[in-house]
């Protein structure tokens, strides 16, 4: 797991102060999209290796939603982005 | 007409009191505990992160009253207690472009001094906080061990820590052992 994570808001800080909340190229399905693409939505996940997009939130910092992306195999940190910032969020 | 009078205690009233550690003379911390004034939280509307002039006048006016945390977030902070109509005529100066809560009982205000000060806290927090990266006024969330803390710089040798009430005398105590080995001398509040 990568150590240090250079908030756009904050620098560098450690792992510690975020919280994660998994992939961030999840789109939340319609109401009425059905059980299946529900099922999928709120319980299937991918295991990629390699380049991987998620929402990391600064719990301890700024309490601002961040878009990490990373290599889940050599934990190199690629970029980091504010949520709201356009397209970011699913 | 209330059913009974709610007692203010100070947080660190029975915080532990007295110096602590290495007996020199030279290079000592200095722990003190600062008055429950106000701390009040500001936080822009959508829209209005950039109201940082709004929230300056807002202030008491005293350096680093105002101290900013994240982006559209702000704490104002000070030694004197406000009422809540003063509260209110504050948070009526900006206008609907953002919000401001009462803090004042939830949040503690520590004062650490002394010219190893930056080597103490960087025993509790990854923050750089070597005065070239952090000069005075400067304000971060961070954490220091587990317990999370506004640090502001308040001069070349001394800091504020700001945490939440329930957990200041938990802080004080690991304070005082991170300045252990410099010996400090603490003040609790009274
Ligand atoms: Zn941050």
């Amino acid at each position: 797991m990568a150590s240090l994570i250079a908030c756009p808001h904050c620098g560098p800080r450690p792992k510690e102060e975020f919280t994660i909340r998994g992939d961030a190229g999840i789109a939340r399905p319609l109401p009425d999209a059905g059980e299946d693409e529900w099922h999928a939505y709120v319980y299937l996940r991918d295991n990629p290796r390699g380049r991987h997009k998620e929402h990391w939130h600064h719990t301890s910092g700024c309490r601002r939603w961040l878009v990490v992306e990373r290599d889940t195999m050599t934990h190199a940190i690629y970029t980091v982005t504010d949520a709201s910032a356009q397209g970011e969020t699913a | 007409m209330v059913d009974f009078a709610l007692l203010h205690r100070l947080a660190l009233a029975t915080a532990k009191s007295g110096s602590f550690g290495a007996r020199t003379a030279d290079g000592r911390i200095a722990l003190t505990a600062l008055p429950e004034g106000h701390v009040l939280q500001v936080l822009a509307s959508p829209g209005h992160a950039d109201i940082e002039q709004a929230v300056a006048k807002i202030g008491d006016g005293k350096p680093h009253a105002v101290r900013a945390y994240g982006p559209g977030q702000w704490f104002l902070v000070g030694d004197a207690p406000l009422s809540s109509s003063e509260i209110f005529a504050k948070a009526s100066q900006l206008d609907g472009a953002g919000s401001v809560a009462d803090q004042s009982h939830g949040r503690v205000r520590i004062e650490i001094a002394g010219t190893a000060v930056e080597t103490v806290l960087a025993k509790g927090t990854a923050v750089d906080l070597a005065l070239s990266q952090y000069p005075v006024g400067r304000s971060a969330m961070t954490l220091i061990g587990h317990i999370s803390a506004l640090i502001t710089r308040t001069g070349p040798d001394s800091f504020e820590l700001m945490v939440l009430r329930g957990f200041a005398e938990s802080l004080w105590d690991e304070l005082i052992e991170m300045s252990l080995e410099f010996g400090v001398d603490a003040t609790a509040a009274n």
